[in-house]
């Protein structure tokens, strides 16, 4: 679904937002980010539905001058997002995408060892840490881009990802 | 090196556990995108939130350009009623009053053209002087009237002449006269003329030349006569009896503190008295203003509508919207400012619960 470059959003005529090859091209993405942050199945599906309704109903006011379509898109679906978190007031656990652990043996034992971990290091992660992480590898944003979502700078961006990379390593050290 | 090679092995890792939606909830918001996302039911929802909703998906630009629309109509609508309303009173005070001011000897306040409505007030108010009134039969009823005469500028003299005579022949009295002699020649006066003489007078005056304009009004003060009249009944039956306590009274002290309540008590009944006296003579005595115009003298009121009536006229319905404008910025500026606060305090506290919501995620 998200087959369609970044670079290609960004030929909008005159500002004018071409809202369905922006859905076609980020619907996957923003799922993604949703339920790398919340880690909640429902959840997620829940905030990417109302986060493209949302911005559909403001595509009017997108003001390509202050920002990418995408990072415009990410920043109403971190407001939904955010908002599922307010009402929960706590973090659910994930339920998508449940990592197999009965195919964790044999030539790929490793691998799948490392899912593991990796998994089990992102649920310890603050979710401030695990949002930099789905914006950057699960949404495919750039720093750039995630540092506008956000709200900090770019450089910011990349220290904390760094930071946060250290963590994930160490949490998976020996099978790296 | 080592370390990057390590955050490259990581990132593909993550990126092996990207997770992917589910092929039904993908294929329902593919199905309602196709649809231009239609509201989901949304019964639950409270009013307030429905509102909120439209609003945030609403631009500014759209709410400022339905806001102004709104402001604008009501400001249309207001003026149109408060215009309406002014004409009407004039309508109803008649154009003779008005008029008058052009003669700036007139000291004389005019006259108040009461209407109808007025007395129906003025009975309604005094509840109590409306209950001992309720059964009788006689009322008392002032009466005014205005009466505006049109005149050749050589025929004024004469004319104020002829309203002496009236005045003379009705046995009324005359108040207040102005004349006016030359280019804009007029007369004005103000008359008090017996009641029971009035239809006569009014018809003497009204023959003396063409009548342009006329008004009479009414007003029932039946109440406050019958309420001033009791109150003085009263009064005179408390001094009766000051005076029969004071022929009895034996201490000195007694007979002075008799005395001075006494006193009190006339000269409470002296101005019921006056207060009878003057309803009496409102009853007794109607007034009477006279106007005779001239067309020279009329010409800028009374002529035809021309461009200086159309530029008053407009004058008068601009000043009517800037004020109604006015008032309403004075009343909308602070609900405005108070809503604009609570949006921005909103917003704030909003920002501050979804970072605290991702802190203690």
């Amino acid at each position: 679904m998200s087959e369609a470059p970044v670079a290609d959003l960004e030929t909008q005529v005159q500002g004018d937002l071409d809202f369905e090859r922006l859905y076609r091209s980020s619907r996957d993405d923003v799922y993604a980010y949703a339920a790398g942050l919340l880690r909640d199945q429902a959840a997620a599906e829940e905030v990417t539905a109302a986060a493209f309704e949302r911005a559909y109903r403001k595509r009017s006011r997108f003001d390509p001058e202050r920002g990418s379509a995408r990072a415009w898109l990410f920043g109403i679906a971190r407001n939904a997002a955010l908002d599922e978190l307010r009402r929960r007031g706590r973090q659910a656990e994930l339920s998508a995408d449940p990592v197999d652990t009965a195919s964790a043996t044999g030539p790929g034992q490793s691998h799948h060892e490392l899912r593991l971990l990796l998994d089990g290091a992102l649920s310890r992660l603050e979710a401030g840490e695990r949002e930099l992480v789905s914006l950057k590898f699960f949404a495919g944003l750039s720093n750039g881009e995630i540092g506008r979502v956000v709200g900090i700078s770019a450089s910011n961006v990349g220290t904390r990802l760094n930071r946060t990379m250290d963590k994930l390593r160490k949490a998976c050290d020996g099978t790296l | 090196m080592e370390r990057s090679n390590d955050h490259r092995d990581l990132a593909t890792a993550l990126a092996e556990l990207r997770p992917a939606p589910r092929e039904e909830f993908a294929r329902k918001l593919d199905k309602r995108a196709a649809a231009g996302f239609p509201r989901r039911s949304r019964s639950h929802r409270t009013l307030l939130s429905r509102l909120r909703d439209h609003l945030l998906v609403s631009g500014p630009g759209r709410l400022l350009f339905a806001g102004s629309g709104v402001v604008l109509v009501a400001i249309a609508v207001t003026t149109v009623l408060v215009a309406g309303n002014a004409e009407t009173e004039r309508d109803s005070r008649g154009g003779l009053l008005n008029d008058f001011s052009g003669f700036s000897e007139s000291s004389e306040p005019a006259p108040q053209a009461a209407a109808p409505e007025s007395a129906t007030l003025e009975s309604s108010d005094s509840a109590g002087g409306a209950e001992a009134t309720a059964g009788r039969a006689h009322r008392d009823i002032e009466r005014s009237a205005e009466i505006g005469l049109l005149a050749e500028p050589d025929n004024v003299a004469d004319d104020s002449a002829a309203v002496f005579a009236a005045v003379h022949e009705a046995r009324g009295i005359v108040l207040h006269s102005t004349t006016r002699s030359g280019k804009r020649a007029g007369a004005q006066f103000e008359l008090l003329i017996p009641s029971a003489h009035l239809g006569d007078a009014l018809a003497a005056l009204s023959a003396i030349d063409e009548v342009r304009t006329r008004h009479e009004a009414t007003e029932d003060i039946t109440a406050p006569t019958v309420s001033t009249s009791e109150e003085l009944r009263d009064s005179r039956a408390r001094i009766e009896g000051l005076l029969a306590q004071l022929s009895a009274a034996e201490t000195e002290t007694e007979m002075d503190v008799i005395e001075a309540e006494l006193a009190r008590e006339r000269r409470h009944a002296a101005g019921l008295r006056a207060q009878l006296d003057d309803l009496e003579r409102r009853t007794d005595f109607s007034r009477v203003s006279v106007r005779i115009e001239t067309d020279d003298s009329t010409t800028e009121s009374s002529g035809s509508w021309g461009l200086g009536d159309a530029f008053h006229d407009a004058g008068h319905i601009l000043g009517i919207a800037a004020g109604v404008t006015l008032i309403g910025l004075a009343v909308l500026a602070p609900l405005a400012l108070i809503a604009l606060l609570a949006w921005l305090l909103h917003r704030a506290w909003v920002r501050t619960q979804r970072k605290r919501a991702l802190r203690n995620a």
